[in-house]
Parts: C-alpha cells; sequence; structure tokens
C-alpha cells in the first residue's frame, strides 16, 4: 500500500503562489481530507498530486515513489491516481461500462473487473446506460468506480458529493468512505463543508490561502484548533471576549472569576454543545431570546449580561422564549490573546 | 480556483498535463505549410516582375469602383445572409412555425445548388436579371445557410434558466435576445458571417456571370486574356490583404468566446413562442426564401431537363456523378486529417503557431479557385506520378475548403470539458491517446458538421477541378461547364440537376438536429 | 455516434468510390495493355469535347494511338502549361484562339514543326516561327437582330455613332475580342486603335462573359448588335434548338472588324510521342476532318480548296485584313488599352 508524502509544495499562477510551501503525509490507506473556503488552493493541490500542473518547487512521493520534484515531473498517465471530479465527469458518449473499463488495460481481466465493480456500487442493471440516464448520485458512484478500476495508488476526490442533495448525499459519503477504507486506498478528499472533512477522515487538514494552518485528527482539530480562525472553519463557535491573567486565571461572562491585576484580553472559544442550561439560580444567569429549531437538535439564543450566547441542546425543547435559566461551561478552556 | 486550470505559464514548461502531443504540433506546422502553398505561389508570381502591369490595371478610376464593389458587395451580402440566417434560425428554432423540420431541410438545401447553376436559372427566368444587386440577391440567397446553420446551433447550446433567470431579473423577450442570447451566440453567427464574406472575395461563378466586376473577376480576366500570372498575382494579392482586413475586423469584434454553460449537466431548451396567425407569415416567408433559392434553379432545370430528355447519356452521367463523389469524398477525408489537428490545438493549446495556421487557412478561402488551381499545378507538375491525379484533386479540395472544417471542429472542441482530460489521464492515457479516446469522440458531431460542409462544397467546386483532375475525369461541375461552354444549356440540365440531388444528400445530414449542434 | 463507424464508412465509400471511377475510366479508355511510347497521346485541348470528341475517336480508331484528352478553357490551359513547364505532361495543345498559342510559345515550349506540316496551310494561317499551325477558321462578325436593325454598319467606325448608344454588345474578358483589338492595333497603329475603342466605350457598349450570351441578347431582344465570332449564332440555335432571330453580318471588304483568326495546334518541345502530335495535326488538316469542321461546327477551312460553309461567304468574299496571327499573344497592351478606355 501506499502513503502519500507531500514536502514545501508550492505551486505558483502568473508568479504569484497559490499553494505555498504545503506539507502533508498521509499514510497508506488513510483517509484524509483538505478543508478549506472556495479559492483557496484545495483543488490545484489535488491538480498538482494528480499531474495535471506542475508544482514550482517541493515534492510529493506516493510511498517511495518521487513522482514530483522540481526538475522531474511524473506525466499523469503513469502516477496510477485515481480522480473523481466534481458531478462526476462521465464520458458522455460512452456507456456505464465502457465509462468504468476505460482505466484498465488488462483485457482478459476487463469484463470481471467491471462486473465486480458494477457489483460493488450495486449498479449492475446499468452497465448499459448512457450517463444522462443516470442520477447524479449514481453518476458519482460510477466515477468512482472508473476510477478505482486501474488499482490506483492514491484516490484523489474532488468534492465530489457537493451537488447532491443532503440526504443522498450522506448515505453516499458513507458508502463511498467504507468501500475505500475497506480496500484500504489511500484517498484524500478536498471539500469545503465542514461536516463532511470530519465525518469520514482519518486525517483532516485546514486550508487558508494557499497553506495549512492544521493538520490532525478529525477531533484534533475540533477540539484543539490552534486559532480561533480554525475553530471557526471546522464547526459553530461561541467568541466570548475575556482576558487572562499572569496566574493563568480566565475572566468572562461564562467563568467568572477574579483576576489578579495584571492580565490581557483575548478571546475564549467555546462550542455551543459545551454549555449546559440549568434551572435559573445555579451557574451564570441568562434569558432565554430566540429558538432556532432543527428537529434532532435546536439552538437556543440567551443573553447573559449583555453578551449574546448560543447554545445546541437536544431537540426535546425544555425552554421557551422568555425563560430565565443559569448557564454552565462544561467544555475545554480554548484562550486565545488578542 | 479556475485560474489553475489554464497553463501556469504561457510559454513556460510544458512537463506534466500541458504538454502539447507532438503529432499536434507537428501537424499544425503541417497544415500551416500547406495552406501557405497559394500563398507563397502568389508571392513568388509576384515577385517575378508584373508590378507595372499590376499597376496599369490597378491605377486606375476603375479600381476604386472595383474595389468598392467587392467591399459592397461582401457588406450587404454579409448583412442580408445574416438577417436571413438568423431569423429563419430563430422561426425554425424558437417558434411554433409549422413544419419547422421541413424549412430547416429546405433552408440548407440551398447549399446543395451551386452558386453558377442559381445564376444561370434567375438569367433563364428573367433574361435582364444581372448587375450588382442581382449579385447581391444570388450571393446572399447562396451563403445564408451557413449563417442559419450557425445561428441554430448557437441557439441550442443556451440554456432555457439563463433565459428565465434574465427575464426573472425584468429584462424583456428584446433585452433576453440582446444581452442574453446575441453575446454567447455572436462568435458563432460572427463566424459564419465571416466565411460568407470570405466567400462573396473569392466567388466567380454569380459576378461573372452578372457581370460584377469584383476582384476575383478581375483576377480570372487577367490569367484567362493576358497570360501575365505576375500581374495577376499581384491584383491577387491585393485581395488577400482585403480578406486580411475583413479576417481582422471580425477576431477584433467577435470577441471571448464564452463557454457554453457552467455544468456537466445537459441543456433544457427555451419553450417555443406562439405565434398565432402571424406563423402562417412565418412560413411564407420562409417558402419564399427557399423558392427563390431552390424552386426556381430546380423549375428551370427540369423543363430544362425535360426539353433533352430524349438524348440523355446515363452512362456519362452515373460516371460523372461517381466521379464526383470519390473525388469529394477523398477531399473532404483529408481535409479532417488536416483540421481535427488543427482545431484540437485551436482550442486547447492556443499558441501563435495555432492562430497563424487559422488566419492562413482563412486566407487561402479568400482567394479564387484559379489561384489555388495553379498554386497546385506549379507544385504538382514536379510530383511526378502524383500530378493530375484523384489525390492531388483530392488535396486541392482539403486546402481550398479547410476554412469551412477548422471553424466547426474547432468551436466542438472548445466546448469539450476539460476535466474530461483531466480523469482520462488519471486512467493511464497519454494526452495523445486521450485526444483519440475522449476528445474527439466527445466533439464528433461537430466534426462530421465539417467533414459533411467540405464534401458538400467539393462537390461543387469547378476551377481547381478543370486544372488538376486525372485526365479524361469528368465531374458533374466539370460537365456542366463543358455543356454550358457552349451554350447547351438544355445538355447541362441532368448534370445539374444530379449534382443538386446527389450534394442534398450531404445537406439533408446537416440539417438534422443532432449535426446542426455539436455538443 | 461513432465517429470512428463514420469515417471507417466514408474512407471504404471512398475508396470504392474511386475504384469505380478508374474502372469507369479504363473501360473508356480502348487501347490498354501495351505501354508502348508510342501508343499513348496527351492533349490538352481548349476546343470544347462536344466539337471535337467526334475527330479524336475517329483518330484513335484509325491509328491505335490512345488519346489522354484534357479539356479546358484555351487560355487557362495556356496559363497552365505556362506553370507546368518542363513538367508538363501534355503532347500538344489544340486551342480556340492564337492568342494562346502564342503566349505558350513565346515561353518557348512548343516545338518547331516540320515543313511537311506547316505546308498544308496557307503561311497566313501559321505561325511565322513555325511553332504553331491553324485548325480552323473563324470570322469576326457583327450579330445583329435583323428585325430592329435594317441599316447595317459597314465598318467598325460605324458603331461609333450615337445611335447605337447602349445597343452594342461585347465579350471584352474574351481571347476572340482581345485578339480583333490586337488585330487592330497592329492594322491601325496603337493611337487611332485606342481612339476607336475610346468611341466605343463612348457608345455604353454593353459587356458579357461569353460570346454565346452576346447571341442571346440579341435574341432575347436586349440588344441590337454584338462584336464575335460567326459561329456563335449557330451554337446558340444549336443550343436552344430553336430558330433564333440573329444574324451574321460582314462589314465591307478590308475592314479590322472582318478578321480572320484561327484555332490551331502547337507540339509541346518536352513531348513525349511527338510523332503521334505530328500524326494527330495531319489528321485534323486532312480534308476529310476539315470538311467535317466545316459542316458540323459552321467553321471555315484553312485549307483552300474546302468551301465556306453553307449560307457565308467565303474567306476571299470577305475580304479579311491581313495580320499576323502569331502577334495576336501581345495582349498585354491590348488590356491596358481597353482599361484606359474603361471596357475592361
Amino acid at each position: 500500500m501506499t502513503a502519500l508524502k507531500i514536502d514545501g509544495l508550492t505551486v505558483t499562477y502568473a508568479n504569484r503562489p497559490v499553494l505555498n510551501e504545503l506539507s502533508l503525509h498521509v499514510p497508506s490507506g488513510a483517509f484524509a481530507t483538505v478543508l478549506g473556503p472556495s479559492g483557496c488552493g484545495k483543488t490545484t493541490l489535488l491538480r498538482a498530486i494528480a499531474g495535471f500542473i506542475s508544482p514550482f518547487s517541493g515534492t510529493i512521493r506516493f510511498g517511495d515513489q518521487l513522482v514530483s520534484v522540481s526538475s522531474i515531473v511524473v506525466p499523469p498517465e503513469r502516477r496510477k491516481v485515481g480522480y473523481v471530479a466534481q458531478e462526476g465527469a462521465l464520458f458522455p458518449h460512452l456507456t456505464v461500462a465502457q465509462n468504468i473499463a476505460f482505466g484498465i488495460t488488462d483485457n482478459k481481466v476487463k469484463s470481471d473487473l467491471v462486473a465486480e465493480l458494477l457489483d460493488l456500487i450495486g449498479m449492475s442493471k446499468f452497465a448499459n446506460r448512457m450517463p444522462n440516464e443516470l442520477s447524479g448520485g449514481q453518476q458519482t458512484r460510477v466515477a468512482l468506480a472508473r476510477a478505482l478500476a486501474p488499482e490506483p495508488k492514491v484516490m484523489l476526490l474532488d468534492e465530489p458529493f457537493s451537488a447532491l442533495d443532503a440526504a443522498l448525499r450522506d448515505d453516499l459519503r458513507a458508502e463511498v468512505s467504507e468501500l475505500l477504507k475497506n480496500r484500504k486506498t489511500t484517498t484524500l478528499m478536498v471539500t469545503h463543508d465542514r461536516e463532511e472533512a470530519l465525518v469520514v477522515a482519518d486525517l483532516v487538514a485546514l486550508m487558508r490561502s494557499g497553506q495549512f494552518v492544521q493538520t490532525g485528527t478529525p477531533t484534533e482539530v475540533y477540539l484543539d484548533p490552534v486559532s480561533p480562525e480554525v475553530a471557526i472553519s471546522t464547526g459553530d463557535v461561541l467568541l466570548l471576549s475575556s482576558t487572562k491573567d499572569e496566574a493563568g486565571k480566565i475572566d468572562s461572562v461564562l467563568t467568572p472569576t477574579k483576576l489578579g491585576t495584571e492580565f490581557v484580553s483575548g478571546k475564549l472559544v467555546i462550542r455551543p454543545e459545551e454549555i449546559r442550561i440549568k434551572p435559573a439560580g445555579s451557574g451564570v444567569a441568562a434569558s432565554v431570546i430566540d429558538l432556532d429549531y432543527y428537529g434532532h437538535d435546536a439552538v437556543v439564543h440567551l443573553d447573559a449580561a449583555g453578551e449574546r450566547i448560543n447554545v445546541r441542546i437536544s431537540g426535546d425543547l425544555k425552554v421557551q422564549v422568555g425563560d430565565r435559566v443559569g448557564l454552565e461551561h462544561v467544555g475545554p478552556i480554548r484562550w486565545f490573546p488578542n | 480556483m479556475t485560474l489553475t486550470r489554464t497553463p501556469a505559464t504561457p510559454s513556460g514548461k510544458t512537463a506534466g498535463g500541458i504538454a502539447v502531443p507532438r503529432v499536434l504540433r507537428l501537424s499544425a506546422v503541417l497544415v500551416l505549410m500547406l495552406a501557405s502553398i497559394p500563398l507563397g505561389y502568389l508571392v513568388i508570381r509576384a515577385s517575378g516582375g508584373g508590378f507595372d502591369a499590376a499597376a496599369a490595371v490597378l491605377l486606375r478610376e476603375k479600381t476604386i469602383n472595383m474595389v468598392f464593389t467587392t467591399v459592397a458587395l461582401a457588406i450587404l451580402v454579409a448583412l442580408f445572409s445574416s438577417l436571413l440566417g438568423i431569423s429563419s434560425a430563430w422561426l425554425i428554432q424558437r417558434t411554433n412555425l409549422p413544419v419547422s423540420k421541413l424549412f430547416l431541410v429546405l433552408g440548407t438545401l440551398t447549399l446543395a445548388v451551386p452558386s453558377y447553376v442559381s445564376t444561370y436559372a434567375w438569367i433563364a427566368l428573367i433574361p435582364n436579371f444581372a448587375g450588382f444587386w442581382a449579385a447581391v440577391f444570388i450571393l446572399t440567397l447562396t451563403t445564408s445557410p451557413y449563417v442559419l446553420l450557425a445561428s441554430l446551433a448557437a441557439l441550442r447550446r443556451i440554456d432555457a434558466t439563463q433565459e428565465e433567470s434574465a427575464r426573472a431579473l425584468g429584462l424583456n423577450s428584446v433585452a433576453v435576445a440582446k444581452r442574453v442570447i446575441w453575446p454567447q451566440a455572436r462568435p458563432t453567427v460572427s463566424a459564419s458571417v465571416l466565411l460568407a464574406m470570405l466567400y462573396v472575395l473569392s466567388d466567380f461563378g454569380a459576378v461573372s456571370l452578372l457581370r460584377v466586376d469584383t476582384f476575383t473577376r478581375v483576377v480570372h480576366t487577367m490569367y484567362k486574356a493576358a497570360y501575365d500570372r505576375s500581374a495577376a498575382a499581384v491584383v491577387a494579392i491585393i485581395l488577400v490583404l482585403l480578406a486580411a482586413i475583413l479576417i481582422y475586423t471580425e477576431q477584433r469584434a467577435r470577441g471571448k468566446a464564452v463557454a457554453a454553460k457552467s455544468g456537466l449537466g445537459s441543456i433544457r431548451l427555451a419553450p417555443k413562442v406562439d405565434l398565432g396567425w402571424k406563423k402562417y407569415l412565418a412560413a411564407s416567408y420562409l417558402l419564399a426564401i427557399a423558392t427563390a433559392s431552390i424552386g426556381v434553379p430546380i423549375y428551370v432545370l427540369v423543363t430544362r431537363f425535360i426539353s433533352v430528355s430524349a438524348d440523355i447519356n446515363f452512362s456519362d452521367l452515373i460516371t460523372a456523378a461517381i466521379s464526383t463523389l470519390s473525388a469529394a469524398f477523398t477531399g473532404a477525408l483529408m481535409a479532417m486529417a488536416f483540421a481535427i489537428p488543427l482545431g484540437i490545438l485551436a482550442a486547447r493549446f492556443r499558441s501563435k503557431l495555432s492562430s497563424w495556421a487559422e488566419i492562413g487557412i482563412l486566407l487561402t478561402h479568400a482567394l479564387p479557385g484559379v489561384v489555388i488551381g495553379l498554386a497546385l499545378v506549379a507544385l504538382g507538375s514536379n510530383l511526378g506520378f502524383l500530378y493530375q491525379t484523384l489525390p492531388l484533386l483530392a488535396f486541392s479540395y482539403a486546402v481550398l475548403f479547410l476554412a469551412k472544417a477548422v471553424g466547426s471542429i474547432r468551436n466542438s472542441f472548445a466546448r469539450v470539458p476539460k476535466v474530461y482530460d483531466d480523469i482520462s489521464r488519471s486512467l493511464g492515457y497519454t494526452s495523445w491517446q486521450t485526444i483519440r479516446k475522449v476528445t474527439i469522440p466527445i466533439a464528433a458531431p461537430g466534426v462530421i458538421t465539417g467533414f459533411l460542409l467540405v464534401l458538400l462544397t467539393a462537390m461543387k467546386e469547378l476551377p481547381a477541378t478543370l486544372m488538376l483532375r486525372p485526365t479524361g475525369f469528368d465531374t458533374l461541375a466539370t460537365e456542366i461547364w463543358t455543356k454550358t461552354a457552349i451554350s447547351q444549356y438544355g445538355q447541362a440540365a441532368p448534370y445539374a440537376l444530379l449534382l443538386v440531388l446527389v450534394a442534398a444528400i450531404p445537406t439533408y445530414l446537416l440539417s438534422r438536429p443532432d449535426r446542426a449542434q455539436p455538443e | 455516434m461513432n465517429l470512428r463507424k463514420y469515417f471507417g464508412l466514408a474512407t471504404v465509400v471512398a475508396l470504392i468510390l474511386s475504384l469505380t471511377a478508374c474502372a469507369a475510366d479504363s473501360d473508356q479508355a480502348t487501347g490498354e495493355g501495351d505501354s508502348l511510347s508510342g501508343t499513348e497521346l496527351t492533349v490538352y485541348s481548349g476546343r470544347s469535347e462536344e466539337f471535337i470528341g467526334p475527330f479524336f475517336a475517329d483518330f484513335e480508331a484509325a491509328t491505335g494511338i490512345e488519346l489522354n484528352v484534357r479539356y479546358g478553357d484555351s487560355a487557362e490551359l495556356a496559363a497552365q502549361l505556362l506553370e507546368e513547364g518542363d513538367n508538363s505532361p501534355a503532347d500538344i495543345f489544340i486551342s480556340q484562339d492564337a492568342g494562346s498559342l502564342g503566349a505558350v510559345a513565346e515561353a518557348g515550349m512548343l516545338a518547331t514543326l516540320e515543313s511537311e506540316v506547316l505546308s498544308l496551310v496557307p503561311a497566313e494561317y501559321a505561325a511565322a516561327s513555325g511553332n504553331w499551325v491553324g485548325i480552323t477558321g473563324r470570322a469576326r462578325v457583327f450579330a445583329y437582330d435583323p428585325i430592329k436593325v435594317t441599316e447595317l454598319p459597314t465598318s467598325i467606325d460605324d458603331l461609333l455613332d450615337p445611335k447605337w448608344d447602349g445597343k452594342i454588345g461585347f465579350a471584352p474578358t474574351n481571347a476572340s475580342f482581345q485578339g480583333f483589338v490586337t488585330a487592330l492595333r497592329q492594322l491601325r497603329g496603337d493611337v487611332a486603335a485606342e481612339a476607336w475603342l475610346t468611341g466605343l466605350a463612348a457608345n455604353n457598349p454593353v459587356p458579357y462573359e461569353k460570346n454565346t450570351m452576346i447571341v442571346e441578347a440579341i435574341n432575347a431582344g436586349q440588344i441590337e448588335i454584338g462584336l464575335t465570332n460567326h459561329y456563335y449564332v449557330y451554337t446558340v440555335a444549336d443550343g436552344l434548338g430553336t430558330e433564333i432571330n440573329v444574324k451574321d453580318g460582314f462589314f465591307a471588304a478590308g475592314d479590322p472588324g472582318n478578321l480572320i483568326n484561327v484555332s490551331g495546334a502547337g507540339v509541346l518541345n518536352t513531348a513525349a510521342n511527338s510523332a503521334g502530335a505530328v500524326e494527330l495535326i495531319k489528321f485534323l488538316l486532312s480534308d476529310e476532318s476539315q470538311n467535317r469542321f466545316v459542316t458540323d461546327t459552321y467553321e471555315y477551312s484553312v485549307l483552300p480548296n474546302i468551301p465556306a460553309p453553307q449560307d457565308l461567304p467565303s474567306f476571299l468574299e470577305i475580304g479579311s485584313p491581313i495580320v499576323d496571327l502569331d502577334a495576336l499573344k501581345d495582349v498585354r497592351k491590348t488590356q491596358e488599352m481597353l482599361i484606359r478606355a474603361g471596357l475592361l
């Protein structure tokens, strides 16, 4: 199996860096995601790994094989990468089976392999359909099967689910990640959907303006962000203005503390699910000013001493607008200076 | 992020995915060389003196008239064939016109009638039919099908969602046409109008019969009577310069080609406009055009045909038809071999080389057939066994009509999303294999359109055919020439009728909806 | 849509058609098989197949020499020959007019004919250089509408009378008209010739692309008179298959408008079969062939002993001016003159 190692990768466009000194190690068989807003360079990263563009500097390795240093760039057709584009991009002139067979060079195994892959994606009945006769989800499945057929060393997924509707997306995502993990295919998926980035990944890299700002497991990046911005990019947060004294004590509306004389101002980063709502009288006093009801859960908007605080609670509502309650912070303390 | 989808630096690295396949680059160089044979010939001939004689031709009052006539003819024909072509396309594609499919076939069928045949027919009908406006009339009818086909293809590529969004933003239908549809249709339509203008520059049949002094007629006159090839070459070079101005203006005015659609999904066509009772008015309008462009020629040919039906040599007729088809088929296949690499290069790896090759082809397209014929005679007579053989004749067709093929091929390649290239490369195909297995098959309808256009035009070609055909090889066009040269119009009629009939086959294929829509 | 299938099919079709075309071709060609150099002859013919094809067929039958004939316009074939130069596959060039032959001869591409051939025709119907020989004669005439034109012109100068304003047809791009103007220059000098052209231009003559169109225009009543060759009246009548309201008229004897021009033939220097080419010329100049030209195409014979076409005056009666036909190739100056006069 093949690990993916990227070191010091820089890609320029019109003499300006689009990717700046990126390094990322994806262990063999792991599923890594790159999360970032559109325009941050994540598709460029995929294209550099696939070999569609030539980097300015840095190296890309598939296992021990160097596929890209500044002087030697292995062309894409000799890298053995799988590539699934947005909306699948099935060849419109070929049937489903022909699409899947496209990358298989060994004619002896071709038909067996196609049948096997069709079975794997549950589309055996669709072998002779044309792409325009398939639904969006089916197209994505076929695109995945097509990419898997030549047994790639590294699988690259470029926002493959972004065009699909929510329910289908969750199912298909689970299905695809399970399939890839079962086959122990080293995978790198780029996405701008923070939930998608976390839910399937073994490893998450957060990208901003052509650089990785944090790399780690989903829990690491979610629970231990290196900055308030990273925290925001991986999920909802409460940013509370706060002060910290030289002894490390932190004062905020949720953590009222007496501080020493020397202190600096900063921000406390709290996830909405890290606050408990208690009966009035316990914890910090607050009043309910609004409710967002999502069914499976809900977000309660509260006012505590003039600060707006959002709390995520489970769906069985126990509060209503106008209630006076108490708030208790139960999560880790994440404090960043201004 | 889309910025990075184009090569990192235009001239820079050729490694990785942005390499231009060597096969393509070589073939573009080859095509450029082939396309410049006639131009090179003209330069060599012109440099052999002839400036004095050419000056005598050019430095006179009549020259100003000739330039004015040629330019005015080109512009008026462009204007009228745009009006005719675009309006017909709109009526056929976007309204509830009765029997719209029939009108589409009739509208394109005009392509099957050579301009010299329709001119003869109109002269037979109206003996006084001659002069500038007669030429405008005939050439408009001859060239409007090109605009019709291009406009249809453009209309069929515009998704209804865009129009609906524009309407929702408060634009009325006129504003939608002006601000949403036209900007997208313009590159395709304006390229077809350029071809129409270049056709006017190079046409000899209609202008000579109608006695209109254009550059091409003068070039012919000089070749015919003066035996002074140098002077004729100087005049032809001025014709090339005129064509260059037209090409430059068009490329400036064309604007940037826009991507047909943002996603990969299929197009939803806008619903048809209900014309109410006016649909009969629209139908009469299209019927009038069809009558003028194919009704009259066929009526005249059939009446003449009936008058001589007693002594038709059927075996000669069939032999000529087979010869016409074999030369045109071979020529169209050769044109494809040249046009496909160039089309890919122009669509995918735009460079100075591809731009020059395209311009060279367009300039060649403006040249009178007699110039191309003589250029290939000069070259071909040195080739020994190849001279006056079918392959060389076919080659001359490919050089003459390459411009017709390259346009539609380039456009259809430009519309193949680049992501297909990426996928194919990631699946182990080299960039050349990718072109063969993915790009060309997806662009197939446009490629076939180009093939049919060359096939059709080559069937009607005369001046180069006369010079380059194998000795004793008679095509339908040369037989028509032979008969009409000695005023045997009745004898020519069956050949002309058969030519129209045979040419109607590729024309019909061109008019089929899946053909006119290179997607 | 499978592109490969499509073009595969197209290639197969092209191949089959080409083979059929070749087969049809060799069916037509008679004596195949032996490739002796003397048995094939390549002819560039500016005379149309309709008018000379039957002669060629008889020649093939009589001699066993296989003819490969390339038909075309005389001037265009001359231009083609000049482009081909030494590589020309042609053995013999048959032209509708002396000018085209002169141009090819001037480029040094025509061989000097044996005196045995040259002596067959009167000296005025062959090139002084001996490079080509006349085959048939054609008289310049005015074709006219016998109903409208009652008072016939006796000289080309009569045509300058304002009463002809807009009623004269001519074919300025045609070699036959330019040959006449070149002869006029020879006879009257450049100054007088140009004065005549300027006078003609003042009468707003109607230009036509072809001589036949002049006759057709007279028949249609669009013009009353036209400068053309004598046989076009017959050609048009034959083409239409009916009687036409056009007649040939001759100017007074000795008038430049009565020029006799010739169609002719020359043998290429580079001919692979020059013996065969000379054979063909001899065949065309035989009494039998010459009589046939007179009866079939209403042309004049270049042989003194053959009578004029039916209903037409003999050369003697016409009284054509004496000109050097070989010099009719000097059309460049003629064209410049026509251009200055605003006629071209």
